[in-house]
């Protein structure tokens, strides 16, 4: 019986590791680079290039500044801020023509903005420019150069007076600023949906536990948060590396779906935490089966997060997304392997870390046994 | 830090396999200390038999 489980073991260790490396292959050379499909900003701005707006923001930090552009014809609202040691990033929501969709651009020079800001709005505006003060300006959107002996082309809303306000650059703008980064999203993904399948299977495991007292279900249940956390682990850290890219900062703590995400990771690191803390076997079992079960709130609170955008502030992508969200086909299959790939391999790390477990059991008895002889 | 795409790639590439394999690898050394104590206790087991 154990040998035949180490052959099936085997036999899924191959299985997912070629199913990965097939992903692999089809992320990097198969699945097309996303197209945006929204308009960029340099696009809508260029659509008002010409009429008559008004900005309005405020300074949300020092070197901060956010601006809202009123009474477009597409709504945008701009956002720029300086994240210090982050770097930088332009946020974007239109409101009507890009059906709601937030979409994020690539860190723009804000230096030369607010530096532009500053010097075109004259000295005497030095004391305005602080935290939480209002900022308003009437203007025409007019297209010009923003950086020195570049061809990069940006956007300004010239007043008249002298009190440009500078846009950002059109080169810089669009809805996938990295689509080749783009591509972490088939590892990022389905590393989720093993870390929400894991977690499930200890939630089972726990209920099948409580209701029969038999041990074999505490071992798949833990067991298998042990996996999972493996996963959030490598979900919560490729998405980083995706986000600095198209957000311009590693992690935002104002995004709903990564908050939640962590809190996941960090309850069911305390389930683990938990389960050291207690010596007395049945104990251990019990309470953790409880907590098993009570943590699994967790993950629809992550998974339903972004979501409901309205509702919770999140940019996060949405995967399984209707409409103009929707996959090509050729991301669809890509996506479609990988999840596979990853099921078969979170089957693969169950089976491995079961047995682990009865054999760690095994040796716990056979310890108690010396002991009593002696 | 990761000033292209493709940097990035790569460093989200490595953390998902480092990551998978880093995991496989500390359970296969953990099965391995298991069997190897199972066997010690066992021999000592069946030696204080006699």
């Amino acid at each position: 019986m154990r040998m035949d489980r180490k052959k099936l073991g085997t036999i899924l260790v191959v299985v997912s590791v070629v199913l990965i490396l097939m992903t692999v292959y089809l992320a990097v050379f198969f699945a097309p680079l996303p197209q945006t499909g929204v308009k960029s900003a340099g696009e809508i701005l260029s659509s008002v290039e010409g009429s008559k707006l008004k900005v309005a923001g405020f300074v949300s930090a020092v070197y901060s500044i956010h601006f809202g552009m009123l009474d477009g014809p597409d709504e945008v609202i701009f956002s720029l801020a300086d994240f210090r040691d982050y770097g930088r990033y332009l946020q974007a929501n239109a409101t009507h023509s890009l059906n709601q969709q937030w979409w994020t651009v690539r860190p723009i020079d804000i230096k030369s903005i607010s530096g532009g800001l500053n010097s075109r709005m004259g000295p005497n505006l030095g004391g305005v420019i602080v935290v939480g003060a209002n900022l308003s300006m009437d203007g025409i959107v007019t297209s010009n150069t923003i950086a020195p002996n570049s061809n990069v082309t940006g956007f300004s809303l010239s007043s008249g007076s002298g009190n440009d306000i500078t846009f950002g650059s059109v080169g810089s703008f669009g809805l996938m600023t990295a689509p080749v980064a783009q591509k972490i999203f088939y590892f990022h993904m389905p590393s989720a949906w093993a870390c929400y399948l894991s977690f499930g299977v200890t939630l089972v495991g726990s209920a099948l536990f409580l209701r029969t007292r038999d041990h074999k279900y505490d071992r798949v249940a833990y067991s298998s948060a042990e996996i999972g956390i493996v996963f959030a682990t490598i979900a919560i850290t490729t998405g980083p590396v995706w986000a600095k890219q198209e957000w311009g900062v590693y992690w935002r703590w104002d995004d709903m779906k990564l908050v939640t995400t962590f809190v996941l990771w960090l309850v069911y690191i305390g389930y683990l935490s938990l389960r050291a803390a207690i010596s007395e076997p049945s104990a251990k079992a019990r309470v953790s089966a409880v907590y098993g079960i009570l943590s699994f709130i967790t993950v629809p609170m992550s998974f339903l997060s972004s979501r409901v955008a309205p509702l919770l502030q999140s940019s996060h992508p949405q995967v399984i997304a209707t409409s103009s969200g929707s996959l090509s086909p050729q991301a669809g299959m890509t996506i479609g392997i990988a999840v596979v790939a990853f099921t078969v391999l979170f089957i693969t790390m169950l089976i491995k870390r079961v047995e682990i477990a009865e054999a760690e059991e095994e040796l716990e008895e056979l310890k108690r046994k010396i002991g009593d002889e002696e | 830090m990761m000033s292209d795409s493709w940097t990035a790639l790569y460093v989200a590439y490595s953390i998902v396999w480092l990551g998978l394999f880093s995991f496989l690898g500390y359970m296969y050394l953990r099965q391995r200390r298991i069997d190897k104590d199972i066997k010690m206790l066992k021999e000592e087991v069946s030696k204080h038999g006699k």
